[in-house]
């Protein structure tokens, strides 16, 4: 496709809601399909890329959800919003790639602590808030930048129940394992966060002084 | 504290206990200082959170990201396989030869089939097409089955 704005034969693109541009792209309106993208490709981007923390893995697999959701329009049944709907595909293809490698990783100590707590589990509690009176855009840095440094279990633990606002049955059933573990999992990534935001703050406390 | 009151404490945060565990979970936060700071520690961890994400859009054009979205699908839809017979169909596929079997066990074993004094015929015409036809003077019907493979 060129460089000009995509025309619909019967709509008008930018105005019509994300639901009157499903029912288009279900009669194969490619048009109207390519304006929910346009509209939605930096959240699918993000998400994917809070999983996975690689561009090019994240570009890639956002990429193979809007395929697989052209392909699956028809199981839209419109009772979350189109958004929700692209998120949880992104969510599923993210979660299967990181399984298909995590199968050619033999990390099976690195999993037992994910679960049971390695080092989380003697980490002192974190008091102060380390992130009372940061900008929200401070805050936000702060917090990707930990989230970066958890391993993929914590993180997708967090984004799931945190972010995505799923409850703890629903987690396991996308994560593929027990309540118990999610349970587990969910409360190691919450101190390791929180110890890692701590770090963060004592490292930038370092820098300013010296 | 066990990691099991640890465990129910985080979920009495997320409101993912029942009543009576979440009465239970109160006593034992007013009674403890440790409690307490884990839930402290546990909820901020939580509203921080909630502060969102950092802003990550697509690094690349609208129309590249697009086109290599169009072509996958392209792609895709020319290589998608034929459509599947319905369900009726492959349903008949089986029914058929069997029903066909069946009219021709019938017709050797029942001796009534085969006391008319003309000539009743079952014939198989050509194998691979499982076609079968069943005709009776007498009665002065022809009966034919038909299953292609």
């Amino acid at each position: 496709m060129g460089s000009s704005k995509p025309k619909s034969k019967t709509l008008d693109l930018p105005s019509a809601p994300d639901e009157v541009l499903v029912g288009a792209a279900r009669e194969g309106d490619m048009a109207a399909f390519e304006e929910l993208v346009a509209r939605h490709r930096d959240k699918v981007y993000a998400r994917a890329f809070s999983i996975l923390r690689k561009e090019e893995d994240a570009l890639d697999l956002s990429q193979e959800a809007w395929v697989k959701a052209w392909q699956r329009l028809g199981q839209f049944q419109g009772d979350a919003s189109f958004l929700t709907w692209m998120t949880r595909i992104t969510i599923n293809l993210s979660l299967d790639r990181l399984r298909r490698r995590q199968r050619l990783q033999a990390e099976s100590i690195e999993q037992m602590d994910e679960d049971f707590g390695g080092v989380e589990r003697h980490l002192p509690v974190v008091t102060p808030n380390p992130t009372e009176g940061l900008e929200r855009a401070e805050l936000r840095a702060r917090i990707d930048q930990a989230m970066a440094q958890l391993t993929w279990a914590h993180r997708t633990v967090l984004i799931l129940h945190e972010l995505e606002g799923l409850e703890y049955k629903e987690v396991a059933k996308r994560m593929g394992c027990s309540t118990g573990t999610i349970m587990s999992r969910l409360f190691y990534a919450r101190r390791r966060l929180a110890a890692l935001l701590q770090d963060l703050k004592a490292e930038r406390s370092h820098d300013a002084q010296s | 504290m066990t990691h099991k009151a640890e465990l129910n404490l985080q979920a009495w945060l997320d409101g993912e206990l029942s009543a009576r565990a979440a009465a239970e979970v109160e006593r034992l936060v007013a009674a403890d200082p440790a409690a307490r700071d884990l839930v402290a520690e546990l909820r901020w961890t939580r509203q921080v959170l909630r502060a969102g994400e950092v802003d990550r859009p697509v690094p690349e054009s609208r129309e590249f990201y697009w086109s290599k979205i169009e072509r996958a699908i392209r792609a895709a839809e020319a290589t998608a396989p034929a459509p599947r017979p319905s369900a009726w169909w492959r349903w008949m596929r089986w029914v058929v030869p069997i029903g066909a079997a069946a009219a021709l066990a019938m017709f050797f074993t029942l001796p009534s089939l085969r006391v008319a004094p003309s000539v009743a015929e079952i014939e198989n015409h050509l194998e691979d097409m499982g076609s079968f036809s069943f005709r009776s003077e007498s009665e002065g019907m022809t009966v034919i089955w038909i299953a292609s493979n």
